[in-house]
């Protein structure tokens, strides 16, 4: 959760990996395109969908911080 | 890549200033250095573009402006500033790093297309005030693009970037700083950065404290930003002073954004459960007091059981409704509509519960607590410069830029008139610290840094939180010196979290520095900051700050009188 990408719209450009500050996002070798392997880690800044060009992320926040 | 092997290569880079930190402030120092034609590299662990707490936004631009009015004036911010730090910030830092440079940093950023003048209209800056201001201080603007349009600046004229390289320590030698050493948290290689001079830029101190969510990234500022700097400087010798006062502020329920500035700058009321405002009973100005009286009035609320507290928007005009919805809370933190939509919380009817954030170490206006530095931004150590938040100085994302700003012009005149060190390190001392950097992933057994780090945010609430005593504290550094020992057989399984153990060892070594500092002040200030039971009250004799550092091994304490105007 935290960070929702939806695979089918992204163009695997990198630009969430690369804006994400907290090293959360990682582009798969094989797939090319983003992994969110540490959701837990999420400042939920939004930095990862501002300068997406899909704009095809979504911020789900958890339970516990609604 | 077999991690445990420990197989990576090694870059040794020289230049003449080395920037740590690649936020808003460290992008400034980058930046002026570069600009007197010096070479300048800027390393950060994440990608720069978006990095440090600006990363996707920032709303309001502390700035003043001569305009006419006397609040508007040099004179009156610097007596506003030196009641609201109770004289605990070097008075003559303000005129130098931020009074004689704000106009300039506005004009540049308005220069490279930063939208500044939300009144569209009459092409003009909508300023408000709040925290006590005399005036109307913030202007509110529109910092979404903010911090990759000056990154991009920076890259333009030159600056090297070396992205995704966690900075592990300074290096030091007998002519003081001569650079800093670390990891790719991407590929594993090791950096030796040997600069003339170096500046600390790495922000503020997050991730010490649990918030009511349990969710220790979920932070009011940046959740990576865990005192590298302090930790660093400390370590190498240089002065960090009134670590005790841990900030706190009032954020939405379970979500840790930054809002209040934006929610009481626009005249919005907090109240109890008894839809009662409460805040008069603490300060003449009520929502319009500083920032400390906010959790301090919400802390007495919830203990003497007139809770939940909330902010009330429902009394502000529909023009101004509008303002605060579409161009302060989503710019100030990205998805804080997309919290109210998800939590079906609707800003302008209902009223939004508060909690009282984590605790943090500064990152706003007022804050007393970090590395103590000179007017031109030196450390006690030579060739150890600092800027932006991790500094006692001017806060605020407009403070930390002029701090990173007059950091860097400073580091690169030291540069310029011959300053530097001997830029040499035996290599089997950067043999050795390479060794202690890998070692842990090749361990098999031991704590990961998640647990480490897990402990300490307990530590931290329990014995350092809202409320201290002698015995507490006592406790937790004891609490804290296991931690250390566990910490020499922690292990980690990837880069990532090699990452995050030396996050947590800064971490550790800023949390000592509070619960000492804490100790030794025995007496209240700044409301829930640093409450000792013991001590409740305020004294003259503790009118001062409370210098540490690292002196043959020990810890050294001063005390230093408050600063008159």
């Amino acid at each position: 959760m935290a960070i929702l990408i939806d695979e089918k719209l992204c163009n695997g450009c990198g630009l969430c990996d690369v804006n994400c500050p907290g090293d959360l996002i990682f582009m798969d070798e094989e797939t090319r395109k983003p992994k969110v392997l540490y959701p837990e880690e999420c400042w939920y800044c939004g930095a990862c969908r501002m300068d997406c060009p899909k704009d095809c992320i979504k911020i789900v926040f958890p339970l516990t911080s609604l | 890549m077999n991690l445990k092997e420990n197989n990576f290569n090694e870059n040794v880079v020289n230049v003449d200033v080395l920037v740590i930190g690649g936020g808003s402030a460290g992008t400034m120092a980058a930046l002026s250095a570069r600009r007197q034609g010096l070479d300048v590299a800027l390393v950060d662990k994440a990608g720069i573009d978006r990095s440090g707490c600006g990363a996707a936004g920032n709303d309001h631009f502390l700035a003043v402006l001569d305009t006419g009015p006397d609040w508007d004036t040099p004179e009156a911010f610097i007596t506003w500033y030196h009641r609201l730090t109770q004289g605990l910030v070097d008075m003559n830092i303000p005129p130098k790093i931020y009074l004689s440079r704000i106009k300039n940093l506005l004009k540049y950023l308005e220069d490279l297309g930063v939208p500044m003048r939300e009144d569209k209209e009459n092409d003009a800056y909508i300023r408000t005030g709040s925290f006590g201001q005399p005036g109307e201080y913030f202007i509110n603007f529109d910092g979404r693009n903010l911090k990759p349009t000056i990154s991009k600046e920076a890259k333009k004229i030159g600056v090297k970037f070396f992205r995704k390289i966690n900075i592990v320590d300074l290096l030091v030698n007998e002519t003081g700083v001569i650079g800093a050493v670390g990891f790719d948290i991407r590929k594993g290689d090791f950096y030796v950065f040997l600069a003339k001079a170096t500046i600390v830029a790495t922000g503020n101190v997050t991730r010490f404290y649990n918030n009511q969510a349990g969710m220790p990234y979920n932070s009011w500022h940046s959740p990576y930003n865990n005192g590298g700097a302090q930790a660093m400087a400390f370590r190498a010798g240089a002065e960090i002073k009134n670590m005790e006062f841990v900030n706190y502020t009032l954020t939405p329920v379970n979500f840790s954004a930054s809002a209040l500035n934006a929610i009481v700058g626009m005249g919005g009321y907090i109240v109890n459960g008894l839809g009662e405002r409460f805040l008069f009973k603490h300060h003449e100005k009520g929502e319009k007091g500083p920032r400390w009286i906010m959790p301090w009035g919400v802390y007495w609320e919830l203990k003497e059981g007139r809770g939940p507290c909330y902010f009330d928007l429902r009394h502000l005009s529909e023009e101004d409704l509008d303002h605060l919805i579409n161009n302060l809370l989503p710019v100030d933190k990205n998805t804080f509509l997309d919290y109210c939509e998800q939590k079906g919380v609707d800003v302008r009817n209902d009223l939004m519960e508060v909690q009282i954030s984590e605790g943090q170490l500064p990152a706003f206006l007022g804050s007393v607590s970090g590395i103590n530095i000179t007017p031109e931004c030196e450390t006690t150590i030579p060739g150890l410069y600092a800027g932006g938040a991790c500094t006692v100085a001017v806060g605020s994302l407009s403070g930390s830029m002029c701090v990173g700003d007059t950091a860097g012009e400073e580091a690169a005149k030291y540069v310029i008139n011959g300053g530097g060190g001997r830029l040499e390190v035996s290599p089997d001392i950067v043999e050795g610290i390479k060794k202690s950097i890998y070692k842990y992933l090749s361990k098999e057994s031991g704590f990961k840094p998640c647990e480490l780090e897990e402990k300490l945010r307990q530590v931290m609430t329990l014995y350092v939180g809202i409320g201290r005593s002698k015995m507490g504290l006592e406790t937790a550094l004891a609490e804290l010196d296991k931690l250390a020992q566990l910490l020499i057989t922690a292990k980690t399984e990837n880069l990532h979290e090699l990452m995050r153990l030396f996050e947590f060892r800064d971490l550790l070594e800023v949390s000592k520095a509070v619960v000492r500092g804490a100790l030794e002040r025995e007496e209240s200030r700044f409301g829930i900051s640093h409450y000792r039971g013991d001590f409740p009250e305020s004294s003259k004799e503790w009118h001062c700050s409370l210098h540490q550092k690292l002196q043959d091994g020990q810890v050294v304490f001063k005390r230093v009188e408050p600063y008159n105007l």
